[in-house]
């Protein structure tokens, strides 16, 4: 790796007054698990690093709310969640797509803000966080803002935040009686980069659907929303309705073709893992599983 | 306060020892440790995805790969020659030797301080357990098979030392 600075600042604020708008050389590092290879590949070339690693320590808590709202701080590791009670209380969908999130030395050391801002398409937390209606909080120099994990993607490993704007908190409203499933699918070794990553988060009361969020990830490039789909799943779930939601996100998706399958294959991927991904969060059995 | 380019001295406890160390900002940890003549932890991927460089860093593993040096200020650093430093070898390392969960050796140190890692934090892991935890170290002897009966004999060694 080429030399660079480190510089450690105390507080996120002066964090912030240290990464400056207009120098694509400094770069704020939290965990550094994807830094380091983009800077090891030579990618990314740094003049300065400003680490985030001596700033309040209330940046890496994880609290919930009275009302199920949780709070997680910017700089909270990925384990930490994994094992955090609050997480398992308020949204344990996020818990179980950590099992397999790459290994437990990666998330160990790999912070919820850094995983955010990276913005690899292929990653697992963000289409979860938009499933799930969680919004960041970001701070800059002149104003604070809250952005909808979902908009926080402008495209591929790329985010609406300026240079010097920073993660502070990724806010996870009360669920409720929501529930939610994500499934990925890699095509290589279990361990691989997805193909394909879909999470869907649902209000129903029986058959009927009141609200439902469908997210795709991995195959697109940045996480998507397919709305048709999650307007077809609000006639109400059969085996008819989950076939056409599946139809309907495959068509609108916006799938695109890279090493982990070609886009006409991870379309097929898409309508069947839709299906399941419902399926799973209602613990519905698949026909499959009805037939054995 | 911003360091400049140049070296940085870095004070933290390396196997339950306080040291200190010259280094450069762009040093990662397994570059660090080779200067103390500490070669366990060796670079092979280099991507996070292998563990022949695992390191515990405040009680938790990390890939030493992918961790810089100038993040260790302050840690307490544990690498496997800590473990069998008081001269006999850790239950753990014993199982390893007595199943055969080797042949070239080169993963062997990540595996052992993963394990040592696993049986802290969970006594009686299952297989899915240990295949879980163990997901992201490679062999690329294969000797796979070897090293989850060593996991499982070490966990009764373990359970032996510790009821006495
Ligand atoms: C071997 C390996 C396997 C992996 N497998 C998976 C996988 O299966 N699934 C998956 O989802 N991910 C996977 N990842 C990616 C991993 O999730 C990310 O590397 C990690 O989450 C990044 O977090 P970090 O704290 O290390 O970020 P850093 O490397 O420190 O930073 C990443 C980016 O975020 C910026 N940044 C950091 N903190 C903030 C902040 N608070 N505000 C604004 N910007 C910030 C940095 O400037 C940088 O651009 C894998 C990574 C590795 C190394
Ligand atoms: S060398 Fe660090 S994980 Fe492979
Ligand atoms: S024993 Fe040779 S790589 Fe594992």
């Amino acid at each position: 790796m080429m030399p660079f600075e480190i510089a450690e600042p105390r507080s996120l604020r002066e964090a912030i007054g240290l990464l400056g708008r207009d120098d694509p050389s400094v770069r704020p590092i939290a965990g550094g698990t994807a830094l380091m290879l983009m800077m090891k590949a030579g990618v990314f070339r740094p003049t300065r690093l400003v680490s985030l690693r001596s700033i309040e320590p209330a940046f890496a808590r994880t609290t919930l709310g009275a009302e199920g709202e949780l709070r997680i701080g910017a700089l909270a590791s990925l384990s930490s969640l994994e094992h955090s009670q609050a997480v398992l209380n308020g949204a344990p969908v996020i818990a179980k797509a950590l099992r397999t999130l790459s290994n437990v030395r990666v998330r160990n050391v790999a912070t919820v803000g850094g995983h955010l801002a990276h913005a690899d398409p292929h990653m697992d937390l963000p289409p979860v966080l938009i499933a799930l209606g969680a919004r960041v909080s970001v701070l800059g120099p002149s104003c604070d803002r809250l952005i909808p994990v979902e908009n926080l993607f402008a495209g591929y490993y790329e985010t609406v935040l300026a240079r010097d704007e920073l993660i502070a908190e990724l806010i996870v409203p009360p669920q409720g009686g929501r529930r939610a499933a994500y499934l990925k699918c890699t095509t290589r070794s279990a361990d691989d980069w997805p193909a394909l990553g879909v999470a869907v988060a649902l209000d129903t009361d029986g058959t009927a659907v009141h609200e439902a969020r469908i997210v795709i990830s991995a195959a697109t490039h940045k996480p998507t929303r397919p709305v048709a789909a999650e307007a077809i799943l609000r006639d109400g779930i059969s085996d008819a309705v989950l076939r056409r939601a599946g139809a309907a996100a495959a068509e609108e998706a916006g799938v695109i073709s890279d090493t982990h399958g070609s886009a006409a294959y991870k379309r097929q991927l898409v309508r069947v893992y839709v299906e399941r991904a419902v399926r799973a969060a209602l613990a519905i059995p698949t026909g499959k599983q009805r037939r054995a | 306060m911003v360091p400049t380019a140049a070296q940085q001295t870095i004070r933290f406890t390396l196997n339950g020892k306080p040291v200190e160390a010259r280094i450069l900002p762009h040093h990662n940890l397994v570059e660090m440790l080779q200067d103390f003549g500490l070669f366990g932890a060796r670079e092979s991927c280099g991507q996070g995805l292998c563990g022949c460089c695992t390191v515990l860093v405040n009680g938790n593993a990390v890939s030493g790969c992918l961790y810089l040096a100038a993040f260790i200020d302050g840690a307490d650093v544990v690498t496997v020659e800590h473990l069998a430093s008081a001269g006999t070898l850790s239950p753990v390392q014993e199982a390893f030797l007595e199943t055969g969960a080797f042949q070239c050796g080169f993963c062997t140190p990540g595996f052992v301080l993963m394990v040592h890692q696993l049986l802290d934090r969970n006594p009686e892991p299952t297989e899915e357990d240990i295949r879980h935890y163990l997901s992201g170290n490679l062999c690329r002897c294969a000797s796979y098979r070897e090293i989850i009966q060593a996991v499982r004999s070490a966990a009764e060694k373990r359970k032996s030392c510790a009821t006495g």
